[in-house]
C-alpha cells in the first residue's frame, strides 16, 4: 500500500461539520447556478400565464387598493400629508420584498430535499438566489412605485422632496434583504427539523407587519408605545426609506446603527447555523 | 503504479435512529419529557429488527462500518452488494451529500456524482433551459455548458423537442436528455449509481459505450454501483463487496462478481420429491427426482472444469403413448444459454422414466451454471423444470502458463493448437 502525506489531497471529508461551510472561491465558482436558477424562479412564475410578469405587479397593485380603503378610508390613518397611494406602496413594496424573501428562505430544506440528497453544492447557493430573485421582484415594483410618484409630482400639488437622498435606497433594499435571508436561514433549519414550526411562521410574519409602520407612520403610534414598534429592526428602515423617496419620516441615526447591527448579528447567526445544522439535516428531512 | 486518487480510512456511517427527531416539534418535546423527566422508553420509536443494537438509550445503525479502500487514478470501480448493504451511503458520503460518524476521505481533483438521473430537472423549463440548469447543478460552468451543448443534443437525440417543455415529453425522452447531460460532465472522478436502469436497449448500450469511453480515453476514474452484475463484470476492473455495512470482499471485479453471485444462490446438485402432491409437474409428467453427479476420481477434489459430469432425472409419464422428447438447458448464472441437448424423441408407456445425460469434462469455462429441464410432446412444450440444478465449475489450469485473469469465453474445450518451430529464420 502507498501511503501519502496529508498536504498532496486536494480534498478532504471529515466527520466534523464546519461553521463556514463554504470559502468564497467555491461560492464563486458556483456563481453560474445561481444564475441559472434566479433564472428558473423567474421563469417558473408565470410560465403558462396570460399577463405573464406583470402578475408581479398585480398583487401589490390589488393590496394597495385594499390598503387605501380598509386603512385609508374607513379606518382612517393620517398620512401626514403624503398621498395615501404613495404612502401605502412604498410600505407594500418594501414589505413584500421582506415578507417574500423571508418566507422562500424558511422552506430551503424542504423544498429542495430532492436535490440536497441527490448532488452537493454549496448550500449557501439556494438562500442566495432566493435573494437574488426576490430582490429581481423587488426592483419591478420599485420601478411601479417611481412611475406613480412621478405621476403624482407630475400631475398633481403634491411635491416630493427635494433632497433626495437616493444612494441610501440601495443600502436599507440590501439590509432588508440580507435580514430576512439571515432570519429566513435559521428557521429553515428548524423547519426542516420540526415541520410543525412552518405554520407558527405564516402566523408570526403577519403579526410581525402590523409591528412594523407597513400601513401607519410611526408618528400616528402613542408616544408611550412607541418604543415596542421601534424594537423592530425594520422599523428605522422604513422610516428611513419613506423619508428618503416621500420627505416624511421619524428616524435617528442611532436607530438605523441599531438597525445594521442587527441584520449583522442577523445574518451571522443565520450563516453558521445554516452551515453546521443544514449539514446534518440532510439525515433527517 | 498510477496514483492513489481517492482513499477511504475507517470509514462508518451510524445513523441513529432514536434521537434525530421525530420531525414534528410536539412530539419532540413529548419525547423528551417521557424519556428525560418520566425515564420511561421512548414513545415513538420501537425496535425494528436484529440490525439495530442498543446503546445507552439511543438505537443506532450501522450503515457503514470501517470501510478501506483506495482507488488509483483511471480505475473503474463496482460497488456490489445486497439492497441495504451500504452502497448508496458509501456514494453519498465520497460525494460529499452526507457526513461519515468516523473516519475520513481523502482525494484528488474534481468530483461530479450522479445518484439519480434528471437531478434538478425542471418539469416547466425547455429542454434547453434543463440542459443548462442541471449541468450547472452538477457543477459545470457555462463556458463547458456551452460547448457540450451541441454534443449533448445529439447523444440525447431530440434536436427537435429542444424547446419544448420537458414535461410533455415522454418519460424515456426525459431520461435520455437528463444522461446526455450528465455523460458529459468532466470530472476527475465519477460517481455513478444505478442509472443504467433506465432506457431502452439501445440507449442503455450508449450509456456503457460512454463510461467504457470517459474511463479508457479519458483517464478518468469511476465509481458505479449497480444490481447490474454483467455491466459491473464487464465494465469494472476493480470491485468493492459490500456486506451489511462491511467490506466483504474487494479485488478483481469478475472475480468478485463471481462470488457474489454464488453466495446469492446456492449450490443445489440434489432434489427428491418423495411426496406426488409436492412435485413439479402437471396432468402429463411428474417429476420425481433431479441430481447432478459429477464423476470424480478423489472424494476431496472440487468440481472443477475438468470434471466430467451426469445430470440424472426420474419422471413419471402419466399419458399413454405419448411423444416425449426431454431437453436439457445449460445456463451461466447471469442467465445466457450456453448449450441445449436434445433428447431423441420416443413414444413412451404410461410410467417412470429415467433420462441421464453426461457433459464431458474440459469443456466448459469456469463460473457459475444452471441447468433447466423441458419435457416436449413432439414440438408443443409440456412442462419447464426451470433452474432445478445450480452448481459452481472451479477453475483449474494445471501450470502450464503462468497467466492467472480471467480465462474469456462460455466454454474451454481442450482443442489442439500446436506452434512448432519449421524453418530457422534468416533475415
Amino acid at each position: 500500500m502507498v501511503t501519502k502525506k496529508n498536504g498532496t489531497w486536494d480534498w478532504e471529508i471529515v466527520p466534523q461539520t464546519t461553521w463556514l461551510g463554504v470559502s468564497l472561491s467555491e461560492l464563486w465558482s458556483y456563481r453560474h447556478l445561481i444564475i441559472g436558477l434566479v433564472r428558473r424562479d423567474f421563469l417558473l412564475s408565470y410560465q403558462q400565464t396570460v399577463l405573464g410578469p406583470l402578475w408581479m405587479l398585480f398583487q401589490p397593485v390589488i393590496t394597495l387598493i385594499t390598503y387605501v380603503l380598509v386603512f385609508g378610508k374607513l379606518v382612517g390613518i393620517s398620512t401626514e400629508g403624503i398621498p395615501p397611494t404613495l404612502f401605502y406602496l412604498t410600505g407594500i413594496v418594501l414589505w413584500n420584498l421582506f415578507n417574500d424573501s423571508f418566507l422562500s428562505t424558511c422552506s430551503i430544506f424542504r423544498d429542495n430535499v430532492q436535490i440536497f440528497s441527490k448532488v452537493y453544492f454549496p448550500r449557501m447557493v439556494i438562500p442566495i438566489a432566493q435573494m437574488m430573485s426576490q430582490l429581481l421582484r423587488f426592483a419591478i415594483q420599485f420601478f411601479l412605485l417611481c412611475l406613480i410618484t412621478t405621476y403624482y409630482v407630475m400631475f398633481t400639488a403634491w411635491t416630493a422632496p427635494t433632497s433626495l437622498q437616493i444612494t441610501a435606497i440601495p443600502l436599507i433594499v440590501i439590509l432588508i434583504a440580507l435580514l430576512s435571508m439571515g432570519l429566513g436561514m435559521t428557521v429553515s433549519v428548524l423547519t426542516g427539523k420540526y415541520r410543525d414550526l412552518s405554520y407558527i411562521i405564516g402566523l408570526g410574519i403577519r403579526l410581525l407587519m402590523f409591528l412594523t409602520p407597513v400601513v401607519y407612520p410611526i408618528n400616528y403610534v402613542e408616544k408611550k408605545w412607541r418604543w415596542i414598534v421601534q424594537l423592530n429592526p425594520l422599523t428605522p428602515l422604513f422610516e428611513l426609506f419613506r423619508y428618503v423617496l416621500l420627505g416624511k419620516g421619524l428616524v435617528t441615526p442611532q436607530q438605523v446603527v441599531y438597525s445594521v447591527a442587527c441584520v449583522g448579528v442577523v445574518l451571522v447567526v443565520g450563516i453558521l447555523t445554516f452551515n453546521k445544522q443544514g449539514d446534518k439535516l440532510i439525515d433527517v428531512v | 503504479m498510477s496514483d492513489i486518487v481517492i482513499q477511504v480510512e475507517s470509514l462508518s456511517k451510524v445513523y441513529r435512529l432514536g434521537t434525530t427527531g421525530t420531525g414534528s416539534l410536539r412530539q419532540d418535546l413529548q419525547r423528551w419529557w417521557t424519556s428525560s423527566i418520566l425515564r420511561k422508553e421512548d414513545p415513538f420509536f420501537h425496535s425494528p429488527g436484529n440490525e439495530t443494537q442498543r446503546h445507552g438509550k439511543n438505537q443506532l445503525f450501522k450503515a457503514l462500518h470501517d470501510v478501506n479502500f483506495e482507488i488509483k487514478q483511471g480505475e473503474v470501480w463496482g460497488v456490489i452488494g445486497s439492497n441495504g448493504s451500504g452502497k448508496s451511503t458509501l456514494l453519498k458520503i465520497i460525494s460529499r451529500i452526507v457526513r461519515p460518524t468516523y473516519g475520513t476521505v481523502r482525494g484528488k481533483g474534481t468530483i461530479s456524482s450522479l445518484l439519480e438521473v434528471g437531478t434538478g430537472f425542471n418539469p416547466e423549463l425547455t429542454g434547453r433551459e434543463n440542459v443548462y440548469l442541471s449541468g450547472f447543478i452538477l457543477g459545470m460552468n457555462k463556458l463547458e455548458v456551452r460547448q457540450k451543448f451541441d454534443e449533448i443534443v445529439t447523444f440525447s437525440g431530440l434536436e427537435r423537442f429542444l424547446d419544448t417543455p420537458v414535461k410533455r415529453y415522454s418519460s424515456g425522452m426525459y431520461v435520455r436528455l437528463a444522461f446526455a447531460v450528465a455523460a458529459h460532465l468532466e470530472p476527475d472522478i465519477l460517481i455513478l449509481d444505478e442509472v443504467l436502469a433506465v432506457g431502452d436497449t439501445e440507449f442503455q448500450k450508449k450509456c456503457l459505450g460512454k463510461i467504457k469511453e470517459v474511463s479508457h480515453a479519458g483517464g478518468r476514474t469511476v465509481i458505479f454501483v449497480s444490481h447490474n452484475m454483467q455491466a459491473v463484470a464487464n465494465l469494472c476492473q476493480q470491485a468493492l463487496w459490500l456486506n451489511q455495512g462491511l467490506v466483504q470482499e474487494q479485488g478483481v471485479a469478475d472475480k468478485i462478481v463471481n462470488k457474489f453471485l454464488l453466495t446469492t444462490q446456492q449450490n443445489v446438485i440434489k432434489q427428491r420429491w418423495d411426496n406426488p402432491l409436492e412435485a413439479p409437474g402437471n396432468e402429463f409428467v411428474q417429476f420425481q427426482s433431479v441430481e447432478l453427479v459429477p464423476h470424480l476420481l478423489t472424494d476431496k477434489m472440487p468440481l472443477d472444469v475438468r470434471v466430467p459430469f451426469t445430470v440424472r432425472f426420474r419422471m413419471k409419464n402419466l399419458v399413454d403413448k405419448s411423444l416425449l422428447s426431454i431437453h436439457l438447458g445449460l445456463y451461466t448464472s447471469s442467465g445466457d444459454c450456453v448449450l441445449t441437448v436434445p433428447s431423441a424423441a420416443g413414444v413412451y408407456r404410461e410410467g417412470m422414466l429415467a433420462g441421464e445425460c453426461t457433459i464431458p469434462g474440459n469443456f466448459l469455462n469456469d463460473g457459475a451454471y444452471y441447468i433447466s429441464l423441458y419435457v416436449l410432446a413432439g414440438t408443443a412444450p409440456v412442462y419447464d423444470l426451470e433452474s432445478c440444478l445450480t452448481f459452481d465449475l472451479e477453475d483449474y489450469r494445471g501450470d502450464e502458463s503462468g497467466w492467472k485473469g480471467k480465462w474469456w469465453g462460455a466454454v474451454r474445450p481442450l482443442i489442439p493448437f500446436s506452434v512448432a518451430l519449421q524453418d530457422p529464420v534468416l533475415y
